[in-house]
């Protein structure tokens, strides 16, 4: 007898409203429709009543997690527009902290899906070493959360030391090659869990349009950083990590190497800092007419802003797509013919943000 | 048997809970709550201008002084008024927790009156600039010092006249 239900919006797995309604066969899943849509706080509208400092402030808060992702790419713009050159010593501590940005949202998505899987050692593991990131972006930007780096021109705060936090990346690399990797892909109660599990094809991935890890987990090789490199990426070289199997273990893997991928990026940044000013302007900002639409790697993938302006103190239009816009409806095609039991990794899968896919 | 070591071996360990005396230490850079400094001030209202969640506000006593006030309850510490400030009357107390009780009621509130002072040239009320700008600008003993804003405009006006026509050194009163 095929039966359908509502799970959520309070969530077994996220501590994120959104809504599934799952009709299943028995133990089996036959189609899943996902809703989101609560907790709206109108980021947008908001964003043209605030004047161009003041907006920065809001759009960090589009997402607590890459919180430095949506300012960054808004000041960036906000330059694009005023014809901005952001001196080269800002673009490297931009690169830095997106790249360790990455690095938390990684390994709070590895936790969460540790746990998900009721692995709650693995869970431990990984936030013990989660806190090492934590500890590098307080000491660089005074704040565990909301770093307030940026500013339409540059950056706010700059990294005197850099070589200081060499040794936390050391261990941080040291961790995830003794612990989360090998116990990821080879301990058989995680493998059980993921390997075969949510599975997305390549043609599906196309489909679907999904972007980031999920997408370069099922064999698509995109990613900003490489196609159309900005920040400091192009001079750091940057390698992308693909996987052709497409289920869950293949988005652990992906970002699992992401994050060696992001700690040697991180390095080089910290010991190629060119010196120089940390702005390219003075003041308040002041944005010419025009627009301008960005591209950026966001930890979960493409995140695209559209940024107007009429000249005046606010933006005129501010419209911003996260990439878990785009990867929470192929929890959809993933799903199908699963048991109901993976539905809860499946989701977590795409690591899901909907606190800003909803802004 | 190895089971027994680990929890053997725990056990005798310290609490990894840390105790309220031995937390972490603060980052330099930590943003804390804000601190503000009366003499500084020149009530120009950037602060507010920055202050994405309107934390900062100004009330008036016309004629006899501006106040500058700051609820915690609704501040974001982002540290944009501080870094934004041209007299650099904010600042971030990293000793100070960024904690607040509720976002409507009560918690950490700051309020800083700035009197204003009667022009020495026209009696019009208003802010003086702290004394080290003025110190920069003047020196310690100028008449501009009590100046109003419109005043202090006069003035260099007429400084700058003379530089160019002596002839009209000779006192002209602008109209208020
Ligand atoms: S605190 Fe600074 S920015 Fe704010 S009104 Fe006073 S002088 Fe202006
Ligand atoms: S720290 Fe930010 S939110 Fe708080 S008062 Fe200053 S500008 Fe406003």
């Amino acid at each position: 007898m095929p039966y359908s239900f509502p799970l959520g919006p309070y969530h077994p797995a996220l501590e994120e409203p959104f809504k599934v309604k799952v009709q299943c066969r028995g133990e089996v899943i036959d189609s899943a429709t996902v809703e989101v849509g609560f907790s709206f706080r109108g980021i947008e509208l908001l964003a043209q009543k605030r004047n161009w400092v003041e907006v920065i402030t809001l759009i960090e808060r589009v997402c607590g997690i890459c919180s430095n992702t949506h300012a960054m790419t808004f000041c960036m713009a906000a330059e694009t527009i005023a014809g901005i050159e952001v001196p080269r010593r800002a673009a490297h501590i931009r690169t830095i902290i997106a790249e360790l940005e990455r690095l938390h949202s990684h390994l709070l998505w590895a936790g969460v899906g540790a746990e998900d899987i009721g692995f709650h050692s693995l869970f431990m593991e990984v936030f013990t070493l989660r806190e090492l990131v934590m500890d590098t972006l307080e000491a660089i930007s005074g704040n565990r959360v909301n770093y307030g780096m940026n500013c339409i021109g540059g950056v706010h705060r700059d990294i005197p030391d850099p070589k200081q936090h060499l040794p936390a990346l050391d261990r941080l690399a040291t961790g995830l090659a003794e612990i989360v990797i090998p116990t990821f892909t080879g301990n058989p109660t995680a493998l059980a869990r993921t390997r075969g599990v949510g599975r997305l094809s390549r043609e599906q991935a196309v489909e679907w349009a999904v972007v980031g890890p999920v997408a370069r987990a099922s064999g698509l090789d995109i990613d900003v950083r490489k196609d159309q490199p900005y920040l400091s990426y192009a001079g750091l070289g940057f390698a992308s990590v693909m996987r052709p199997e497409g289920d869950v273990l293949a988005r652990v893997v992906v970002r699992a190497l992401e994050m060696v991928e992001s700690i040697r990026l991180i390095r080089e940044a910290l010991l190629s800092l060119p010196a120089g000013p940390l702005r390219a302007t003075e003041g308040l900002p002041e944005i010419p007419v025009g627009e301008a639409s960005i591209r950026t790697e966001a930890p979960r993938g493409e995140a695209f802003y559209y940024v107007a302006s009429e000249g005046g103190p606010t933006p005129s239009r501010v419209k911003i797509r996260t990439p878990s816009f785009v990867n929470i409806p192929a929890i959809e095609a993933m799903v199908v013919g699963q048991p109901l039991a993976d539905l809860s990794i499946i989701q977590a899968s795409v690591d899901p943000c909907i606190s800003c896919t909803d802004r | 048997m190895a089971m027994l070591k680990t929890i053997l071996g725990n056990l005798l360990r310290p609490s990894r809970t840390r105790a309220p005396a031995d937390m972490p230490d603060v980052p330099p850079a930590y943003r804390g709550a804000l601190a503000h400094e009366a003499a500084r001030c020149t009530a120009c209202g950037t602060c507010a201008y920055v202050c994405a969640p309107k934390a900062i506000s100004f009330t008036q006593d016309p004629g006899l002084s501006v106040s500058w006030r700051f609820f915690i309850g609704q501040c974001s510490f982002c540290g944009l008024c501080a870094q934004n400030c041209p007299t650099q009357a904010i600042r971030l107390e990293a000793g100070v927790p960024a904690g607040m009780n509720s976002a409507a009621g009560d918690g950490f509130r700051l309020e800083s009156v700035i009197p204003l002072r009667a022009c020495t040239r026209c009696g019009a009320a208003h802010v003086p600039l702290p004394a080290s700008t003025m110190d920069a600008l003047w020196g310690s003993d100028e008449a501009e010092r009590g100046y109003c804003p419109e005043c202090r405009r006069w003035a260099a006006g007429a400084r700058l006249r003379v530089a160019f026509v002596p002839a009209a050194g000779e006192e002209v009163r602008h109209e208020r």
